[in-house]
């Protein structure tokens, strides 16, 4: 037993999980300026051979479909792939190296990457970047991953209490923690300098309070209902228990409406992109 | 003949698979690439689909299964949604529009 962990102590603790990608920040702070974010990427995907190997992979078959010879540099690849989409792979490509760092099990991955898909699809709903989306979806457990890699033992007693069903699980990990995994995941966020707009997206994912005015904190409340309910990623524990029909109606979401492009979408790009990170 | 549509990512698209709806590929608001409902993807398009990075296609397919194939499926998929849903309070009408519309994409 933990006893109640403080701020201090999870930000500790965080300094001995793997070097939270700076790039991730950087690209977050300059979106409105393409050449500042261009600037970034360029200087991150030169030092990075992972990230430089996928892009280029990406642009070679474009080449190829084109009829075209072989890209060998990031200049030429980058202007092929888009710089959007080079945002969104090294957003990726990076959280899953640090996801894959820290040892988490790959399902909280997929999951992850799952309501990323989910968020970056509704994000279309409502003015709210995609990329903020994106990250936003892909961290909301992120102080799950942080309890685990510190007190494995305690998580697996509040996972056995909420499975059987007597206890919803933020109120577990208080009785554990003191704090549940939506508090520390905001405190890591706010601490690794992500957005304002991200780490209370990441504190309200399990339902925003209606009148909240932060529309991302919808989005990422809504994808991960949704990553659920689609059953994206298969698992015997998925379960949907509460709805904000606050968020719906922040989303212009209408269900007694025909879904089935959002949720056909969904589940395509969230097969394409769990494949792609395994 | 029945029909039905597939959300397909594009790594399982194959020259002949036929649209189920209109394929728009756009950056940045502006539209890219295009193609309409119904038309029967070509070589050439899986080529331009690569070049534009698309990620996923709708196709319209025969739907070959039986009715007890069908019926079985849809059973399957009830039973699925109603272990998802084995917390939610079906009085709620939020998570009530959720759960139908779920089972109503998974019935089509």
């Amino acid at each position: 037993m933990p006893g109640h962990v403080n701020r201090n102590q999870i930000i500790e603790r965080a300094g001995r999980l793997p070097v939270f990608p700076r790039v991730v920040t950087d690209i977050l702070a300059t979106l409105d300026d393409d050449n500042a974010t261009m600037g970034n990427l360029a200087h991150h995907v030169e030092q990075d051979p992972v990230v430089t190997a996928r892009i280029l992979s990406l642009a070679n078959g474009a080449a190829h479909a084109h009829g075209g010879g072989l890209v060998r540099d990031m200049v030429t690849a980058t202007s092929m792939v888009g710089i959007a989409k080079v945002r969104e792979l090294v957003l990726s490509l990076s959280l899953a190296r640090f996801a894959g760092d820290s040892r988490v099990s790959s399902y909280f991955w997929e999951h992850s990457v799952a309501v990323g898909v989910c968020a970056q699809e509704l994000s279309r709903q409502v003015a709210v970047c995609p990329d903020h989306a994106l990250v936003a979806g892909l961290l909301h457990d992120i102080g799950q991953l942080w309890m685990a890699k510190f007190y494995p033992l305690e998580v697996q007693q509040v996972r056995m209490a909420v499975s059987a069903g007597t206890v919803p699980i933020r109120e577990a990990e208080k009785q554990y923690f003191g704090l549940d995994h939506c508090e520390i995941g905001y405190i890591l966020a706010d601490h690794w300098n992500l957005p304002e707009s991200v780490a209370v997206a990441i504190y309200h994912h399990h339902g925003p309070a209606p009148g909240l005015g932060q529309p991302l904190a919808d989005v990422t409340h809504v994808a991960e209902v949704l990553a659920n309910a689609l059953d994206l990623t298969r698992r015997d524990d998925n379960q949907v228990a509460y709805l904000s029909p606050a968020s719906c109606a922040v989303l212009d979401l209408d269900w007694s409406e025909d879904q089935s492009q959002l949720f056909g979408r969904i589940e395509a790009r969230a097969q394409y992109a769990c494949a792609a990170f395994r | 003949m029945d029909y039905r549509v597939r959300y397909l990512p594009l790594s399982e698209v194959t020259e002949g698979m036929v649209l189920g709806c209109q394929l728009v590929l756009a950056e940045r608001g502006v539209v890219r690439f295009s193609l309409p409902a119904g038309h029967p993807l070509t070589e050439a398009n899986l080529r331009q689909l690569a070049i534009h990075h698309a990620e996923f296609v709708c196709i319209r397919e025969e739907d070959r299964r039986s009715d007890e194939e069908r019926a079985q499926a849809v059973a399957a998929h009830e039973r699925r949604l109603a272990h998802i849903f084995r917390s939610a309070d079906l009085g709620d009408p939020t998570l009530t529009g959720l759960y139908n519309a779920v089972l109503a994409y998974r019935r089509s």
